[in-house]
């Protein structure tokens, strides 16, 4: 049945997470980041049991709808849509390249594909993307109009990695294998969430054989697919996700079942603790402050800014949590002034310029105004790194459907818009006269890290991967070696200085920023040293005794220390700058045995002087046994040979450990992917799936039993997947 | 006589052939191995069960709860985290359930948190120990099929399944577990009530002794979960002040005790060390007589940072399992006797023509029986009470194997043919009730 050779280029692979599902068709040549990303939702259709990836709202003859946009949508005659603005009572019919369909009304299917192509427009596009590129259809006299925006009535199909909504699960697999539209000849692999039950992989093998009609499709766990792509025997994986961090350990680049958990801390945690903290702030705006430049976590030792640093004694120790306590240091009353000035003046209407064909001027313009503010403050605050920043801030992005843009569109070909927004989006690095490096960092903030899959994901399809990620920012924090430099040699700041300068620059700010109803929104929102904060929630605390734990009951007592020497971090809730660093802290703080303590040769020493009394007074430094140790290990080892050849007949004693870990190490990042270094290693998840794909499907040719082909699903069932 | 599976699969005719409706091939069985300290459940036919999960639970008591009288935290995430008011119980007692609510709810735990979700698909085999008397037998039963709503059951008992997973019909089980050292001689298949012996001398037993003993010391337990960090020292009476964490409340005793065992059992698996001989190990361990040389020391590092090597005193925890009088906890009301002493007395009570046999398939199994050298001490002790008949000792050597013995006994005979037909479906029960698993399994 297998027909013998897979081709690279037929692969499906989908990695489904809580929030967003990573998937592909095809191995490039180089291993990629995934290309697609589908948020993990979908909406109630318009019949029961009927799912679509988008929300959907249903208008009648003359019903009108409110857009977020302040639009009217009224429903006209035939189905045809009518769109008015609330100001201008022109009515238009929205053309928005090829949005509008006045399909047949074949139901769902038609309803479903229209749907799909709408939706890899939006993937493929910036999902900054402001058209309203809402999908209209004509079914009788009804309108159909899809939102993109529009996330109520949704229903995630995973909680904490759990499939919580099977139905609608399986309308999404459905839905990502439609839009990929791949070959009868594609296997699929599928990367499994630690926490799916052996049921649930039963039930997915069978729907992707039942539905999806696939020759062969295989599983991979998330951490042996991490494991895969760091290409290390032993390891100890914490895959820090969006509610949930798994933490698992291989031996063999075996997955220890038994001892592997999942606890419910992630990167949503960050996001509550840092609501916690500002509670002014809507939890879109925590989301993107976390995923902004400015939020890092600080290395030990470093101080947040204006805040007395409680526990420097030493600097390999991290600065304590408990002691900074909930944000009572800084300034909540000046945030709470500034941050609503903000809020209602700080916008800049970056789509009507665009609309104006003014895009070049207006970017020189800035720039020059920057340029002067720069050279006017020199020395000023502006210049400081973020980690000695008392605020900064960050621009918001919002999202707001831009009617002008509409408008506008029926002139400019629908590339050539794209490419201009695109200009604005990425200016610093696309276009010739860069954007300030205030924007740039914004705008990296907002498109760069990808842990939310509805918006700012960055598009692996575009060429350039980073060209919308990386934007190099003169303000920005600088990396952790750097700054560690730096640190001590910084000088200090008076406050109200620069404080005075700040405000003096916001207003500036504000003059420049002004206009503008609708289009893409950004504001500046100006935070305090609650930036640095986002991890003391305890998440670090709960993933490093997690860790502990499992390592701890690892029955194969030699290789606990091994996984500890390769430890990987991934996963997208740990991209927050400096989280990687501060848990291995934490974990190294915590649990590591300090080498003094001389565990690992001392401790097998016979000893000749007399045991310790009670008070300890008597306990012996380690020092005492240097000059005996080359004869004395030996003498160990010799004593250790003949207990074995004593005892090897029946086993009857089991080697004893040393306690441990006596060093922590994270694991080395592989370096043979160029694409993935610039993009992160945080979804290394998906390198390995390429790679176990490649190795499964096509080297391996099922020779193995890496995959459950047809023939064996149809003689063995759903449950073949456990043979794999 | 029971009938409890044979290798030969010979029904008794007492018992009718149940319908082979349940082909554990279809279905995967499911194999569920409570014990009082880890809970573990798995399928049938893999060689390690899938989930471990303590038996221990969280609760944060509350009067107005009607079921447990509080909220219930199960599992090793929860009970693992600091949480207010929580304390930590045991659903066991003596090795055998005691609270039917809560065990039901880790039982349904264990199966339901990585292995299926759909509980009532399974047939269900549940080990037991051998003290497990007919109310608690017959209440598993019906928990089995009135809430698990299991197609079929069978239980048997964790001896015969651990003699079954070092593939030896007949042998002497040796149990070293959590809260019970146990010894059952089982002859083809199964197991002898008489000359069933057990003892709380175990791993509860020794973590216990080794808090008792630091304690003594003056050590400062914290856990690391109450910590901030650690400062490595030395000396106790220069100690640097604990680096504690400030909840806004105290943790309960009973979780700090929990905490505390995890960095005890750290040590009894690094540290601890069993005297390999019987009746030499120095009765003042502050006395050594001068000719007493050749101990390794062991360091340790407390969650705190402090360091102390440990010499002899390492052996004495375990010295008490052989040895009770000198623990370092006095033990209250009778002194129970040494494991050693304890398997004499089930050898005893054996008729004479099985001792021999027993004698030579003595399978030793269980968490504890991982301490360092314990096998060597055991095979020391047996050899001098039995010096004519050869005395020989069966453990594994793999770790996996000797932690989970019983489960894993359970899942090589819920897999094997012959074991089909005695499973007792749902049909069964619902015509007999309860007391069919006194019928169809002693």
């Amino acid at each position: 049945m297998v027909g013998p050779g897979f081709r690279d280029d037929h692969i499906l692979l989908i990695a489904p997470g809580s929030r967003s599902t990573l998937a592909q068709l095809g191995l490039p040549e180089s291993f990629t980041p995934a290309r697609l990303r589908f948020p993990t939702r979908m909406f109630p259709g318009l019949e029961e049991g009927q799912y679509l990836p988008n929300k959907v709202h249903e208008l009648k003859e003359g019903e009108e709808m409110m857009l977020r946009n302040g639009e009217l949508m009224v429903a006209g005659p035939n189905g045809k849509p009518v769109k008015r603005r609330k100001a201008d009572s022109t009515s238009k019919t929205a053309k928005a390249d090829g949005a509008v369909k006045s399909a047949d009304a074949k139901g769902d299917t038609t309803m479903a594909d229209a749907a799909d192509d709408h939706e890899e427009n939006e993937e493929e596009g910036n999902d900054e993307d402001e058209e309203m590129n809402g999908t209209k259809e004509e079914g009788g006299t009804k309108l159909f109009y899809e939102d993109d925006f529009d996330e109520e009535g949704a229903i995630w199909c995973m909680e904490q990695g759990r499939i919580v909504n099977w139905e609608a699960f399986f309308a999404l697999l459905l839905h990502i294998h439609e839009s990929l539209n791949p070959t009868f000849h594609t296997p699929i692999l599928m990367i499994s969430q630690p926490c799916w039950t052996c049921k649930d992989k039963e039930r997915i093998c069978q729907f992707i054989f039942e539905k999806l009609k696939t020759p062969g499709f295989g599983m991979m766990d998330a951490a042996a697919a991490i494991n895969a792509a760091y290409n290390v025997q032993h390891s100890l994986v914490i895959d820090v996700g969006y509610e949930k961090t798994d933490i698992t350990t291989l031996i063999d680049w075996n997955i220890q079942e038994v001892n592997r958990t999942t606890i419910p801390f992630g990167g949503h945690s960050m996001n509550q603790h840092l609501h916690k903290l500002l509670p002014d702030l809507t939890e879109e705006e925590i989301d993107q402050l976390k995923r902004s430049n400015i939020c890092e976590i600080l290395p030990p030792g470093v101080p947040i800014p204006g805040e007395e640093d409680a526990d420097r004694e030493t600097v390999l120790r991290p600065p304590e949590p408990t002691t900074i306590g909930m944000g009572g240091l800084t300034q909540p009353k000046a945030l709470d002034d500034e941050g609503n000035e903000e809020e209602d003046e700080g916008v800049t209407n970056i789509a009507a310029i665009v609309a104006s064909g003014k895009t070049q001027e207006y970017l020189a313009k800035k720039e020059k105004e920057k340029a002067d503010k720069k050279a006017g403050l020199a020395a000023g605050e502006k210049r400081l790194p973020n980690y000695k920043r008392e605020t900064n801030s960050f621009l918001f992005v919002e999202k707001v459907q831009d009617a002008v843009a509409e408008n506008e569109k029926t002139d400019h070909s629908g590339e050539a818009l794209d490419s201009e927004r695109m200009d604005v989006d990425v200016a610093p690095i696309t276009t010739d006269d860069p954007q300030p490096a205030g924007e740039a960092s914004a705008a990296d903030g907002a498109n760069g890290p990808p842990p939310a899959p509805s918006e700012g994901g960055p598009e692996a399809a575009k060429t350039d991967p980073d060209g919308l990620k990386v934007a190099p920012d003169a303000e920005g924090a600088k990396p952790g070696p750097s700054l560690m430099e730096s640190m001590f040699s910084g000088t200090k700041e008076d406050d109200d200085a620069k404080r005075a300068q700040e405000k003096a620059l916001r207003r500036e700010e504000k003059k420049r920023q002004e206009a503008a109803q609708s289009g893409e929104r950004r504001r500046e929102i100006e935070v305090g040293t609650e930036r640095f904060k986002a991890a003391e929630g305890g998440i670090l605390e709960a993933i490093a005794d997690a860790a502990h734990r499992v390592v701890s009951s690892a029955d194969n007592y030699n290789m606990r220390s091994e996984c500890w020497n390769s430890v990987i971090i991934a996963g997208n809730g740990c991209r927050v700058k400096g989280f990687k660093d501060a848990l291995l802290n934490t974990i190294v703080s915590k649990y590591q045995v300090s080498p003094s303590s001389g565990t690992i040769f001392t401790s097998e020493l016979p000893s000749n002087i007399p045991t310790p009394s009670g008070t300890g007074t008597n306990t012996p430094q380690p020092s005492t046994f240097s000059s005996q140790q080359p004869n004395a290990l030996l003498l160990q080892a010799a004593a250790n040979n003949a207990a074995l050849a004593a005892a090897g007949q029946h086993h009857l004693s089991i080697p004893q450990p040393n306690q441990g870990p006596s060093s922590i190490k994270i694991a080395k990042i592989p370096e043979y992917f160029p694409e993935w270094k610039d993009y992160g290693f945080e979804e290394c998840m998906f390198l390995g799936a390429q790679l176990g794909a490649k190795i499964y499907f096509v080297t391996d040719q099922g020779a193995n039993k890496g995959f459950v082909s047809r023939a064996d699903y149809n003689s063995l069932g759903p449950q073949a997947i456990h043979n794999i | 006589m029971a009938s409890t599976p044979q290798m030969s699969g010979v029904l008794p005719p007492t018992t009718k052939p149940a319908e082979l409706e349940y082909g554990g091939d279809e279905v995967s069985a499911l194999v569920l191995d409570p014990g009082t300290g880890t809970t573990r459940c798995g399928f049938a036919g893999e060689d390690t069960p899938k989930t471990c999960v303590p038996t221990y639970y969280g609760i944060i008591p509350d009067p107005e709860e009607q079921k447990y009288f509080g909220k219930l935290k199960i599992g090793e995430n929860p009970i693992n985290s600091v949480v207010d008011g929580m304390e930590i119980r045991n659903p066991m007692h003596e090795g055998i359930v005691e609270n039917w609510e809560v065990a039901t709810e880790i039982w349904r735990h264990c199966i339901e948190y990585r292995l299926s979700s759909r509980i009532e698909e399974h047939p269900l085999l549940v080990t037991e120990p051998i003290w497990n008397p007919l109310k608690k037998r017959e209440k598993t039963t019906e928990i089995v099929f009135e809430d698990f709503n299991a197609p079929a059951y069978f239980l048997v008992k964790s001896a015969v399944c651990e003699s079954f997973a070092n593939s030896k019909p007949s042998a002497l089980v040796v149990d070293m577990g959590h809260a019970y050292t146990s010894v059952t001689p089982i002859i083809d298949g199964l197991p002898l009530r008489k000359g069933s012996e057990r003892t709380p001398l175990a791993g509860q037993h020794l973590t216990n002794q080794l808090r008792h003993q630091f304690t003594e010391l003056g050590i400062r337990m914290a856990p690391w979960l109450t910590l901030k960090g650690k400062t490595p020292y030395t000396d106790l009476a220069t100690a640097p002040a604990l680096r504690t964490k400030d909840f806004g409340f105290q943790p309960h005793q009973s979780f700090l005790d929990l905490q505390q065992d995890r960095f005890i059992h750290e040590f009894k698996e690094c540290v601890s060390e069993t005297w390999p001989e019987a009746k030499t190990f120095p009765a003042d361990i502050n006395n050594l007589p001068d000719n007493f040389r050749g101990i390794a020391d062991k360091a340790f590092e407390f969650p705190d940072g402090y360091q102390r090597r440990f010499g002899v005193d390492r052996f004495l925890a375990p010295e008490s399992l052989f040895n009770p009088s000198v623990s370092p906890k006095a033990l209250t009301g009778d002194l129970p006797k040494g494991i050693a002493e304890m398997i004499k007395d089930s050898i005893d009570h054996l008729d004479a023509d099985i001792r021999a046999n027993m004698l030579n398939n003595i399978v030793v199994v269980g968490g504890t029986s991982l301490l360092y050298r314990i096998n060597e001490r055991l095979n020391h002790e047996l050899m001098t009470m039995f010096p004519g008949p050869r005395v020989k000792i069966h453990s594994p050597g793999q770790i996996p194997e000797r932690k989970y013995s019983a489960w894993l006994g359970g899942s090589i005979l819920a897999s094997c043919g012959a074991f089909h037909q005695l499973w007792i479906s749902k049909q069964e029960y619902d015509e007999v009730g309860a007391n069919i698993i006194e019928r169809r399994a002693k």
